[in-house]
């Protein structure tokens, strides 16, 4: 997995790119993600248009970064769920966790 | 250091996620040369890379002295993955349902259930003083 990121109207926006299952790639994810959650960013969209998939390490690492903004009045949102990732949140019910929009653009406007 | 090796239809990894990459190369282009589809794929490769992860962490407690085994075989319209830790299991009793309402916030707990729902069959296999086998099965069309 690559990590690209950058900001968009005070938004964060990563762009992960590959397949996320564990290891240092996906620690990148993770660590990333805290970094901006630490500087004070509380508005994340994570673009998944580019993941071609991910295993439970991938899921949990979203969630790990909900939970944190959450508790800091902050809020992650997906763009780009297609496919696979589509099916993997609809049988973890993580579906109805994550709001998910067809584009960046839509999720960053939904702030 | 010990590397990852491959013997015929076999992977061998020791026991760090560094070498899941490995592992998921190899799968990937066994099931190509199986002729498999690209979305079956996928889902094979979810749920190796989910028990694989498991036997690193849980299983061999990522002690690099210890490997996790992948091998893959195609029988007729079957394919068989079978992976081996030597570690000492687990209590499959104590997995929690994931998707229940209490446990949809966890961030860990959700391998086996994605493996259960993509794979046709699961099967684990708790061998004193040998590890564990997992042993998945899926039908490809």
């Amino acid at each position: 997995m690559k990590l690209s990121n950058y900001e968009k109207d005070g938004v964060a926006v990563l762009e992960p790119k590959g397949k996320i299952m564990g290891g240092p790639d996906a620690t990148v994810l993770h660590e990333k993600l805290h970094e901006y959650i630490e500087k004070g960013q509380k508005k994340v969209v994570v673009d998944m248009a580019k993941v071609e998939w991910m295993n439970s390490t991938g899921l949990g690492i979203l969630i790990s970064g909900l939970t944190t903004l959450r508790n800091n009045q902050g809020e992650l949102k997906l763009a780009n769920v297609t496919g696979k990732i589509q099916s993997l949140l609809t049988i973890t019910k993580l579906i109805t966790v994550f709001e998910a929009f067809d584009s960046v653009e839509e999720a960053v406007k939904s702030f | 250091m010990k590397k990852p090796t491959i013997k015929g239809n076999s992977i061998h990894i020791p026991s760090s996620q560094e070498y899941l990459s490995d592992v998921d190369s190899f799968l990937e282009g066994m099931l190509r040369g199986y002729g498999v589809m690209e979305e079956t794929i996928a889902d094979i490769a979810i749920s190796v890379t989910e028990i694989v992860n498991n036997s690193i962490i849980h299983g061999n407690r990522s002690d690099l002295d210890k490997e996790v085994t992948v091998s893959i075989e195609r029988t007729g319209p079957v394919i068989e993955i079978v992976i081996g830790d030597e570690g000492n299991g687990f209590d499959l009793t104590a997995v929690q349902n994931p998707v229940d309402e209490e446990n949809l916030m966890r961030e860990v707990g959700r391998g086996i259930f994605i493996v259960r729902s993509l794979m046709d069959s699961v099967k684990f296999e708790f061998l004193p003083g040998k590890g564990t086998r997992v042993t998945l099965s899926k039908k490809i069309s």
